[in-house]
């Protein structure tokens, strides 16, 4: 049985998931990244979904970053309509 | 091109240089219509949003002071064009899911691997899949790549609120790519 509130290394689960995109982004405190660390070292849970999130939103990044560029219709109507100002 | 640049051309727009505003409109437009693309209900809200903007930006480019970014500029004055489009029509419900049980959803404490992750069609449908709002802060944070600050202002919500509402975007956006990658 999975159990979001366990606690290891002084921080639990829970606490460790809501702080998740702030730990990714560089943003989190001193303190919390150190307790983050040691969670991870000892959580299984945590440290799969960690990856799996982080790799989630490094493909979303790198694969849908360079989006196509603009539809030649919808910039066309841009321009006309930008035309009559 | 660069933000100094972006400002030459709306002060020469400002001033009533058409060939500088066209250099602006081409430089930001892809970018702009991604945007309300992600926030639109549909394209051609979108599309609506996108000649507001520009037309504004157009009349309103003797107001732009720097600050933030030309494009973060621009974009919000789309926002703000695509807001009221939809202002008379039902808004979505604020989604106050708690975090554990999106954590839950996006396979925390379960042993399935995740797949599609180099697939751009299954990133596209997972994206897809999220409301207006998620899709629009994921878009404007992971892949325009506006900072935290700039996001925060342009949605016009404090970096808190845009933090929070980030994470439950990308948690979202994981439950989505598991949900599109095996079912
Ligand atoms: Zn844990």
């Amino acid at each position: 049985m999975v159990d979001l509130d366990r606690e290891v290394a002084g921080i639990r689960c829970r606490e460790v998931l809501e702080l998740l995109s702030s730990y990714l982004d560089g943003d989190v405190t001193e303190s919390e990244k150190r307790r983050i660390d040691a969670h991870l070292l000892e959580c299984d849970h945590c440290l799969r979904f960690g990856r799996d999130f982080a790799e989630a939103i490094g493909a979303l990044r790198r694969e849908l970053r360079r989006s196509p560029a603009l539809d030649q219709d919808v910039a066309r109507r841009l321009r006309e309509r930008l035309a009559k100002e | 091109m660069t933000e100094a640049d972006d400002q030459r051309l709306l002060l020469a727009a400002s001033q009533g240089d058409r060939a500088a505003f066209d250099g602006f409109v081409r430089r930001h437009e892809d970018a702009v219509f991604r945007l309300l693309q992600a926030s639109a209900s549909c394209d051609a809200d979108a599309e609506d949003a996108l000649q507001e903007a520009f037309v504004a930006a157009w009349k309103n480019a003797g107001s732009y002071r720097g600050g933030p970014s030309a494009r973060a500029w621009v974009m919000t004055i789309a926002r703000n064009a695509l807001r009221r489009a939809h202002r008379r029509r039902a808004g979505e419900p604020a989604d106050f899911e708690p975090i554990g049980e999106m954590g839950l959803q996006a396979g925390w404490g379960r042993d399935e691997a995740l797949e599609g992750l180099a697939r751009r069609e299954v990133l596209e449908r997972a994206l897809g899949a999220l409301d207006g709002e998620m899709r629009e802060v994921l878009t404007l944070r992971d892949l325009e790549g506006f900072s935290g600050d700039e996001v925060a202002e342009m949605l016009g919500i404090s970096v808190a609120a845009m933090k929070s509402r980030l994470h439950r975007a990308r948690l979202r956006f994981v439950s989505a790519l598991r949900e599109v990658a095996h079912g």
